[in-house]
């Protein structure tokens, strides 16, 4: 019997089909948006963290700390971060494989009538390496450049297409105007095309000379902003971070004067971001399904009202309380239940096209899909309830002289 | 058979003047009767036939249906005595407009839970009985007045109750329609139907071999039709 009541529930559905469809409306969107904007979510944490391992593998970074002292940064701190700490802690941590120092400054690059304001990197030949980025012409820096302090300078294929988009660049001089400064740089390379994201920045619209270059004549300092080290492989990633943390504080004397962070730790607080980011979206998109629920409740307060003579009829002719409580209580959750499967339909599409505009990869969560989904079921439980209660308690007599 | 005893309706609904429906009725109607229940608006004869109906509860009184008390019934005792007990005929029709006439005369048959197949068989059958074998799929909205009041009669028949109870059956129809109604009730009456027609019509209550004529909730008279 409970068969032919869903078949008498589906058939007044169908009676009234543009009513049908708009009290559907605000399930459908609720659900399309909370499925979207998971797969938004998710989208953007994939791309984000395929940026961020494109960079490299093992990354650990680590910068001065800063106290809340007078100065700022603590003079004690500074002096740690220098070209022989870096060598030193390369040598002393069994799992870290290499340590750079981390220089870098923004000025303005400048040839012949051509200028960019461009970040210009201190660095050495193991950046290379550790970035996984290769000159795609001409060579990086070498060690005897390193030593030397040469004047040479790579540049970033952005770079080249902002400064000399027609000539080759290799052997011309360039100027960089840092900070009142201005020296004179000879090009000695072009780096590949690489795409990157997250805190490194772009690594296409920057410029690389030596670090001994930058330190001696460009920043007049001794000091580095920090290092990038490389861990021998992932699975002492962890270890590797010890080793160098356990070094620092030795020199340091404390755990303040520094940050160190590996990639992995990098990727989890990115994900931390974009999962709760993701949450409070999809919460606020499911509130939009209550909003479709309380929809759905009104329209079958109407519907119980219209229909008080055929609930008379029917309870004459021998429906039983449960009968007809039935009866309104699956219409209800047809709305919503035919309203989640369109929503998750407009869900699919929604991801679909963003993704495919963004240019992140399509997911979509069966999660997502299943929660938003069960979510509409139970608001067409839950607000159809009262309905249908309303309708099966309708006395008899009443319904039946109702007009 | 029927048996109502002392049968009472209060409407008080909050008010302070109680308005007493029924006062106190009682009389018997055997199986293979056929009954009118007659009397001016405002007589009680509504009210009677509900609580006969089982639509609505005495406020005191008893009501022997088959001799098992009715009135001591719940809410779904009371459904089921509906459903499978007596059928309606109303003066409205009642009909689903939506449905098809097939379907309309299997909602008994539904709440009876009666399996589809057999559903069909006995609509049709019953269909058949009131000379609409051939319009199952018509729509309520296409066929007359008359044509409708019989899809009522086959519809109570459904089920095969005991009683048929029809409410002012004829009071939305043509005197000529009015006529084959009656003829039908006659017939439903010689196959053994018990018949009860509440009505103020004196040509319906005529058609009747017994009328019992109420007055402000009283009956006043049990009157024999020669």
């Amino acid at each position: 019997m409970i068969f032919e009541i869903i078949i008498i529930a589906l058939n007044s559905l169908k009676a009234n089909k543009l009513r049908t469809f708009l009290s559907m409306l605000g399930i459908i969107i609720g659900v399309g948006a909370v499925i979207a904007i998971v797969s938004i979510g998710t989208g953007t944490q994939q791309r984000i963290t395929a940026r961020i391992s494109n960079l490299g593998s093992n990354l650990i970074n680590i910068r001065r700390g800063y106290r809340w002292g007078r100065s700022g940064v603590s003079s004690t701190a500074t002096n740690v971060f220098t070209l022989e700490m870096a060598e030193y802690i390369e040598k002393s941590c069994p799992d870290v494989k290499v340590v750079l120092p981390n220089n870098q400054g923004s000025g303005l690059l400048i040839k012949g009538e051509n200028n960019i304001q461009a970040t210009v990197v201190g660095t050495e030949a193991a950046y290379q390496e550790i970035y996984d980025y290769y000159p795609r012409q001409g060579k990086f820096i070498g060690p005897d450049d390193l030593k030397e302090a040469n004047n040479i300078i790579v540049l970033g294929s952005e770079l080249v297409n902002e400064l000399s988009p027609d000539s080759n660049p290799l052997g011309k001089s360039i100027k960089f105007n840092y900070q009142n400064r201005t020296l004179l740089f000879t090009v000695v390379g072009v780096m590949e095309d690489k795409s990157t994201g997250g805190p490194v920045g772009d690594l296409n619209s920057q410029a690389y000379i030596p670090s001994t270059t930058y330190m001696n004549k460009l920043a007049n300092s001794n000091y580095v902003s920090g290092f990038t080290a490389q861990a021998r492989s992932s699975e002492v990633a962890s270890e590797a971070v010890d080793q160098i943390e356990y070094f620092l504080i030795k020199a340091i004397g404390d755990k303040d004067g520094f940050h160190i962070m590996s990639q992995d730790q990098i990727l989890d607080t990115i994900n931390d971001v974009t999962n709760s980011m993701t949450l409070m979206l999809g919460g606020i998109a499911a509130i939009s399904l209550l909003v479709g629920g309380i929809g759905i409740m009104n329209i079958m307060l109407v519907s119980v009202t219209e229909r008080t003579k055929e609930v008379g009829i029917r309870k004459a002719l021998g429906a039983k309380k449960k009968d007809i409580l039935t009866q309104f209580l699956i219409e209800s959750l047809a709305l919503s239940g035919i309203g989640g499967v369109l929503g998750i339909g407009l869900g699919y599409i929604g991801a679909y096209l963003i993704a495919q505009f963004a240019g992140w990869p399509f997911v979509v969560s069966n999660l997502s899909v299943i929660v938003a989904f069960s979510f509409s079921l139970l608001i067409g439980i839950f607000f159809g309830i009262y309905p249908a209660m309303k309708a099966a308690a309708l006395d008899p007599v009443d319904a039946l002289s109702y007009e | 058979m029927l048996a109502v005893k002392d049968l009472s309706k209060v409407y008080n609904d909050g008010k302070e003047i109680a308005v007493k429906a029924l006062k106190e009725v009682s009389f018997t109607i055997e199986d293979g009767e056929m009954v009118a229940i007659m009397g001016p608006s405002g007589s009680g004869k509504s009210t009677l036939m509900h609580l006969i109906g089982c639509l609505d509860q005495p406020t005191s009184g008893e009501y022997l249906l088959d001799n098992e008390d009715v009135s001591l019934a719940n809410e779904k005792q009371l459904a089921v005595i509906r459903n499978k007990r007596i059928g309606f005929v109303f003066q409205q029709f009642n009909l689903l407009p939506r449905r098809s006439i097939l379907h309309n005369v299997e909602v008994p048959l539904i709440y009876a839970g009666v399996g589809r197949k057999e559903r069909r068989v006995k609509a049709k059958d019953v269909l058949e009985k009131v000379g609409l074998g051939h319009r199952l799929d018509h729509y309520p909205n296409e066929i007359s007045g008359g044509q409708k009041q019989r899809v009522a009669i086959a519809r109570a028949l459904a089920n095969n109750p005991s009683l048929i109870l029809a409410d002012e059956p004829t009071g939305n129809l043509d005197s000529e329609t009015e006529n084959e109604i009656i003829d039908i009730f006659h017939d439903l009456n010689e196959q053994g139907h018990t018949i009860v027609l509440v009505t103020h019509s004196k040509k319906v209550g005529h058609s009747a071999k017994r009328i019992l004529h109420l007055l402000d909730g009283e009956l006043v008279e049990d009157e024999v039709v020669a």
